[in-house]
């Protein structure tokens, strides 16, 4: 399908220059010399590095038919994710560098979205939140309380996240996998 | 689109009032003589890149359209030929289909301002002036000084960073077939549209990041809008600023010829037909209004709205305002 280099949406898979790119970022500029822009921000889905890119907003793009899939993440090696389609038991893996950081929220056993196309795993969809159990926690100082100080925390999938004092361990807390930040305390 | 309220930002919108009154000052005392305009119009100048916004005056059966100004241009110059010396408005101005975003507000704050016998270079040493004033008040970003422009021409600057030679630059057939060559898609768009795609990819990161703000300056021909021509027949007295890589302002040394005003207003009315745009009646009285004489000047349009948000380091235009509409 083609759209308007104007009407491309963040998470959208695009074909740029022979290869399939996922729109990270858009960002709508008119200079008043020539036409309206769309600067954006490509990851590429073959070797997960970003690169920016303004079109002309009346540029036809290529879009890709994606499909996205319920699946259960399985585990983690030091490359890929694997999942698993808990209907037909059928697996699909990911890299590691395609994924980026969002894999760090990731906790086994838990059902995700891949977006596929032709069969192929193209990316993860971030879910908006992940509950995650604290692990280690710094005994906060008397008096740090007030002003919304945080401390790192660790979480049960191995990775630091900045919490407020009162996080304990033990506590869950909720995490926006996409930025890596802290939420709330889980009720 | 709803209204949006948000409170958290009102010591920056304090500030940003604050800015107005300073600006105000500062041009007062320079002898620019402030002036307060209209927003609606019955007509326009003719500009194909900028989309308007139409609505209409009504009594019992009678209607007649109005559009909100996207600039107060034909305003100030009206009121240059009728003899008022250097001048400005600080004020609202609106833009159509430009999508709320961290640099765009299809409503937002101009400051436009013209100086009596001057040209576009000669205003830039004032502006200088008033960005080091502001600063001195607001604040600065960190990384610039206000001492110096760093200056290039857009010849050097495509030379220097995008790899084109002038007659590349210049030759549409040449310009066109090298985007090609690096990828950029010119099947079916026009030199301008071309231009400005790699002019921003490839030229305005570089500006406003050595150090001082930038000046660009001598645009090509097609981009002069309502300037003047340089005597190379090829490049017209146009500057913009930059600081951190956002365009800031666009100057120009004011075109004083009726005829070539015609000319220009005729192609750009077209090309606003060709490509669908709302239609308005031309401002024709503004051609009249230079037939009677425009004393020699230069004119600058500043969005003030980013440069405001640039002085005091905040991200987005909106994080200025407590209540905006997207």
């Amino acid at each position: 399908m083609k759209v308007n280099a104007g009407n491309l949406k963040k998470a959208n898979f695009i074909m740029h220059k022979g290869s399939v790119y996922q729109v990270v970022k858009t960002e709508f500029y008119s200079p008043g010399k020539g036409s309206a822009l769309m600067r954006t921000k490509l990851k590429s889905v073959s070797t997960g590095k970003n690169v920016e890119y303004t079109f002309k907003s009346n540029e036809m793009i290529d879009t890709l038919d994606v499909e996205a899939k319920e699946v259960q993440f399985l585990y983690s090696d030091n490359e890929s994710l694997y999942f698993m389609d808990p209907q037909t038991f059928e697996q699909y893996y990911l890299s590691k560098d395609i994924a980026g950081s969002i894999a760090n929220f990731l906790k086994e056993g838990v059902n995700c979205y891949i977006y596929l196309h032709d069969g192929k795993v193209l990316n993860i969809r971030p879910p908006q939140s992940v509950r995650l159990k604290v692990v280690e926690a710094e005994e906060a100082i008397k008096g740090d309380r007030v002003g919304g100080a945080k401390r790192p925390v660790k979480v049960e999938t191995g990775v630091s996240v900045m919490a407020p004092l009162f996080i304990k361990k033990g506590d869950v807390i909720v995490v926006n996998p996409e930025t890596g930040e802290y939420v709330e305390r889980a009720k | 689109m709803k209204i949006n309220v948000n409170l958290n930002n009102i010591e920056f919108h304090k500030k940003y009032i604050y800015s107005k009154r300073l600006v105000e000052e500062f041009l007062k005392k320079h002898s620019y003589t402030q002036i307060e305009l209209p927003v609606l119009s019955p007509v326009l100048i003719p500009e194909s890149y900028l989309e308007i916004f139409k609505t209409k005056f009504k009594f019992l059966n009678k209607e007649s359209a109005l559009f909100l100004t996207p600039s107060p241009e034909l305003f100030l110059k009206r009121l240059i030929v009728n003899g008022i010396g250097s001048c400005f408005y600080l004020g609202k101005s609106f833009r159509n289909s430009e999508i709320p975003s961290r640099l765009h507000s299809f409503e937002f704050n101009m400051l436009e301002y013209y100086k009596v016998g001057a040209d576009y270079l000669e205003l830039a040493d004032e502006l200088l002036k008033l960005l080091r004033f502001l600063a001195e008040k607001l604040g600065k970003p960190k990384n610039i000084s206000f001492d110096r422009w760093e200056k290039i021409t857009v010849t050097d600057a495509f030379k220097r960073y995008a790899n084109f030679t002038e007659k590349e630059l210049y030759e549409k057939k040449l310009f066109l077939a090298k985007a090609r060559n690096k990828g950029y898609k010119t099947e079916g768009f026009s030199y301008e549209d071309v231009w400005s795609q790699i002019y921003n990819m490839e030229i305005e990161p570089h500006l406003g990041v050595n150090g001082y703000p930038t000046i660009i300056y001598d645009y090509p021909k097609e981009f002069a809008a309502l300037a003047k021509l340089n005597n190379d027949g090829i490049t017209a007295q146009r500057f913009e600023f930059y600081i951190n890589t956002i365009e800031l302002g666009d100057c120009y040394t004011e075109l004083d010829d009726w005829k070539e005003q015609k000319i220009r207003f005729d192609k750009e009315e077209k090309r606003r037909k060709e490509t669908g745009k709302i239609y308005h009646p031309m401002d024709s009285e503004f051609i009249d209004y230079l037939k009677k004489g425009l004393p020699k000047c230069a004119g600058i349009a500043v969005g003030f709205d980013r440069l405001v948000m640039v002085l005091l380091g905040v991200k987005k235009i909106r994080d200025l305002q407590v209540i905006n509409i997207f």
